[in-house]
């Protein structure tokens, strides 16, 4: 996946890519077979080398329904602290070849007030991928 | 049952989610022995009832869907000996 904003708009927004977060896979393929519906939730994710974990606006676990696993403990920016729950998703990347993430941890955490992105992908998806940032050109490439 | 664990660590920011008091109390007592048996894996728990220990997230989770069913919560933990503080920069 190759993204050319412009460096003005790299500098600005930051590395972001649209993804699609939903209930996982396994969860799909069962609830639908009964006739269950579920929906999924299209937005701005930014790539960030410095969140250990991926976060999500908590709304988004709401609205799709995620199922809840466990809580983990948070330190953020600003002295932001605590435990938040985390979920089970799916993560999948719309308009790229990067594969589906089926069943991948997420956590819900209010720090993500920013007008450009609603999630942060962190470094347990980044272990998957090869991440190049060229700044001086404006343009980033993610291969999985 | 839910409860606001960032409220009750004296955060501004409320979150809510499933509390897992049982779940919890089930891991802490066998932590120790799972520390020497299963380190860094994942237990799941349904209940009281331990389902089994898996290598990686998501097979854990699938065998925790298989055992609570659909829309059932259970927990999932890493057996670690400190619970990680992660940071987000």
């Amino acid at each position: 996946m190759k993204w050319r904003p412009n460096p003005s708009t790299l500098l600005l927004q930051g590395p972001v890519i649209d993804i699609i977060v939903s209930t996982t896979l396994p969860e799909l393929e069962e609830g639908r077979s009964i006739g269950l519906e579920y929906s999924e939730f299209s937005m701005r994710a930014l790539i960030d080398t410095g969140a250990a974990l991926t976060i999500i606006n908590p709304q988004i676990a709401k609205t799709c329904k995620l199922l809840q696993t466990d809580w983990n403990k948070i330190t953020a920016v600003g002295g932001v602290e605590g435990e938040y729950p985390a979920y089970a998703a799916a993560i999948s990347f719309p308009g790229t070849e990067l594969p589906r993430l089926d069943v991948i941890r997420v956590v819900a955490c209010p720090i993500i007030k920013q007008p450009f992105f609603s999630c942060l992908i962190g470094r347990d998806i980044l272990r998957k991928w090869i991440l190049t940032y060229d700044g001086r050109n404006g343009r980033f490439e993610v291969e999985a | 049952m839910t409860k606001n664990r960032a409220t009750l660590l004296g955060d501004a920011l409320a979150t809510e989610g499933v509390e897992f008091k049982t779940e919890l109390s089930i891991f802490e007592q066998h932590k120790l022995e799972w520390l020497r048996s299963n380190p860094g894996e994942f237990v799941v728990i349904v209940g009281t009832r331990v389902v089994g220990f898996h290598p990686d997230y998501e097979s854990a989770f699938k065998a925790g869907l298989s055992a609570a069913g659909l829309g059932k919560n259970f927990l999932l933990k890493q057996i670690w000996a400190e619970e990680p503080v992660y940071l987000i920069y």
